[in-house]
């Protein structure tokens, strides 16, 4: 048997590893890969995996038709676990060691604001999904960011627009979780709103603590105080154990019930069988059934095909995300230079599930916010989609251009922080 | 006004339920069971589970998730606390296990039932409220209400009046002295801890048709829960009743009155408390002193 010297063996495995790291390189090279962070756990939970879910749609099918100039898009994924200390290691993680092309995804705000200063100090684009602080597309925007959703602005500024058509809506009651985006979305809508009309006037507010378990001894308060309508910015949960306490008192007979951020969102619907009041009004950054084009019903079969249960509206954001990262890869001809890539993307068109018929979202220079519509409904009878009873109906549509800030207010905005 | 009571006192019965369970398990067994919230959650989900899907019927399913989840907790308590008990720096690790309770029991609620929210409707005869002119009592909030008066009434009986109560009493008292005077203490603490896990499962499962339930949901319910222990004196029984009517009302009211300093009034009072009474309202620690 002959003896190959030991050092021979070493030579050996080192040859062969090197070939198999330069072809794994050249491998990771043609994909475009994408690091994705959203909150699998928590509260919010539900939004992140059905955040995921929508991404992979989106991967699927683009990498069925065989990916973006011949390169296949890979998401990676990992829980944001919706905290911005442990999100910003996962993004300089993915950064310095996974070498993702792109960042993706985060519900939360916080988590947002942490991250898209990763993105700044290393020139990778962020996308993001699903938060809304209209603070990451203003004071805090840096040009390697991008939102694909609508912020908080907008669908305060549509809801502005509705309750200005409501005459009879004179006396407001505000009840909110107690945190920036509680706030904020009340603020923006109110000061507008009052731009518009003289008459109206805040009756009271209460801002109770974010997932506040008991909401009785509000909603007694605010029979009290006997608003015209109940304007509240609750999400998820909240807005559910509000509704079910305040069934009893009949509040939703005494007064409208007003949530035009996120109170339209499936989730609520379908964690209501039974008991969900007709006409409240509420609204969501996607709708199942609206609009009513090819696109939308296809993903949301798509959704439920997949996963089998029918989506929040996260799922659309990062669908849309993929999309908005595929497209951009495309027309810039490359993944890797992050400065040829903003430049095209931030002048991108993109159709998306919730575009209209006859409007395609587009991406605004200035501030890096996608400009989309806005459809504000009421709760009517709906059994397509169970096991929700009810569904938004009877919508009505708010024009894109008219409910994102002025190019002026965001100048402005900017210059003042500076300050 | 009275409407404002009534529903200060839903919410105390609510609280009331969970802080008893907390603080017979810290007089008797000397554990602070961080996981007791996640006792809550679980009896929202076994509530959800035997009326919801099983469809047994609101009552019997209320009944038998709290029975499940005093099972679960008697189970926590065998084979985990257990080991513990009279280890070199106990507390410290109480503070783990129990706490890692949490994170696993909401782990598990996670994975056999999903994050969405669930939803349980109240027995249609529950579903309105009486009214007398202004007035306004929910029905199913009266039915809080009574339940959380008949625990309490129950409870009083079990520890003033029965040989198990003074069993208890002896316990928490001195755990060495009774053990030697014949009390079986490690059947007894098991035997507590379900029995207040129990209690905190009827909360979560009375809590379900009118929360959310959701899994994180018991981390809510602890703080609220820790205010109340704390005010009435840790490990006494009535001071959780008291606690809970002080923190349920005062919540109320001041809503009524301040709505914007809503979340003030619970830890103003607890601040209060503690500057001028700090081993709590209720002098010593032990059961029904």
């Amino acid at each position: 048997m002959t003896k190959f010297p030991r050092y021979w063996k070493g030579l050996l495995a080192a040859g062969a590893m090197l070939a198999l790291v330069s072809a794994d390189a050249a491998w990771a090279a043609e994909k475009i890969v994408i690091g994705a962070m959203y909150p699998m756990t928590g509260r919010a939970g539900r939004y992140g995996i059905d955040s995921v879910s929508g991404a992979e749609i989106a991967m699927e099918e683009i990498n069925a038709k065989g990916g973006v100039n011949g390169r296949m898009i890979d998401i990676i994924f990992n829980d944001s676990k919706a905290n911005p200390a442990y999100s910003v290691k996962v993004a300089k993680r993915y950064i310095s060691e996974d070498k993702v092309n792109f960042l993706m995804g985060v519900v939360s705000s916080a988590v947002g604001l942490a991250v898209t200063e990763v993105s700044k100090e290393n020139k990778v684009i962020f996308v993001g999904t699903d938060h809304a602080s209209t603070a990451l597309t203003t004071e805090k925007f840096q040009p390697y960011y991008f939102r694909v959703s609508n912020n908080t602005y907008q669908s305060a500024a549509a809801a502005a627009f509705y309750a200005n058509d409501k005459k009879e809506w004179k006396k407001y009651y505000v009840i909110g979780p107690d945190y920036e985006y509680g706030h904020r979305t009340w603020e923006d809508f109110w000061m507008l709103l009052q731009k518009k009309r003289k008459d109206v006037q805040l009756v009271g507010q209460a801002w109770p603590k974010l997932f506040e378990p008991d909401y009785t001894p509000y909603i007694t308060a605010i029979l009290k105080a006997k608003p015209d309508v109940l304007v509240t910015t609750f999400w998820g949960g909240d807005t559910v154990a509000f509704i079910k306490q305040a069934l009893p008192y009949k509040l939703f007979d005494k007064m409208k019930f007003y949530n035009y951020d996120g109170g339209g969102n499936y989730e609520l619907l379908e964690a209501m069988p039974t008991g969900l009041p007709k006409g409240l009004i509420l609204s969501a950054r996607h709708h199942l059934n609206w609009p009513n084009t090819k696109l939308n019903q296809e993903f949301v079969k798509k959704f439920k095909a997949k996963t089998g249960r029918f989506p929040s509206y996260a799922a659309e954001g990062a669908y849309a995300g993929v999309y908005f990262i595929a497209e951009g890869v495309r027309q810039a001809g490359t993944a890797e230079d992050p400065d040829k890539l903003v430049a095209v993307m931030e002048k991108m068109k993109i159709k998306l599930p919730e575009d209209p018929d006859g409007f395609t979202s587009y991406m605004r220079p200035i501030d890096h916010q996608i400009v989309q519509v806005q459809a504000i409904g009421e709760t009517v009878p709906n059994k397509s989609y169970p096991p929700a009873t009810m569904m938004l109906g009877n919508f009505k549509v708010y024009k894109a251009e008219d409910i994102i800030p002025s190019e002026a207010d965001i100048v402005a905005a900017r210059k003042a922080v500076k300050k | 006004m009275f409407t404002q009571l009534i529903g200060g006192l839903t919410s105390s019965m609510t609280l009331f339920l969970v802080a008893s369970g907390l603080t017979l398990i810290f007089g008797v067994g000397n554990v602070f069971n961080f996981a007791h919230g996640s006792f809550y959650l679980l009896g929202a989900y076994f509530a959800y589970q035997l009326v919801s899907v099983t469809g047994i019927g609101f009552f019997p399913g209320v009944l038998l998730a709290a029975l499940c989840t005093g099972a679960a907790g008697a189970v926590m308590e065998l084979f985990f606390l257990r080991r513990i008990y009279g280890r070199g720096g106990e507390e410290g690790f109480q503070i783990l296990l129990t706490y890692s309770f949490i994170l696993i029991i909401d782990d598990v609620v996670k994975m056999i039932w999903g994050t969405d929210y669930k939803s349980i409707s109240r027995p249609e005869i529950l579903d309105g409220a009486w009214t007398i002119g202004d007035l306004f009592v929910p029905r199913y909030d009266a039915v809080v209400i009574a339940t959380g008066l008949l625990v309490a009434l129950g409870m009083w009986g079990l520890i003033r009046r029965s040989r198990f109560g003074r069993n208890l009493r002896a316990i928490s008292a001195n755990r060495e002295m009774a053990s030697s005077l014949g009390v079986n203490v490690p059947v007894t603490l098991s035997f507590v801890f379900g029995l207040a896990t129990a209690l905190g499962g009827l909360s979560g499962a009375l809590s379900a048709p009118v929360r959310t339930v959701t899994p994180g949901a018991g981390v809510e319910v602890i703080i609220g829960s820790m205010i109340v222990v704390v005010i009435g004196g840790l490990g006494n029984f009535w001071g959780a009743l008291v606690g809970a009517l002080i923190i349920g009302e005062v919540t109320a009211f001041g809503i009524l009155f301040l709505p914007q300093w809503a979340i003030l009034f619970s830890y103003a009072v607890m601040a209060l408390v503690l500057v001028f009474r700090p081993q709590g309202l209720f002098m010593k620690q032990g059961v029904a002193k």
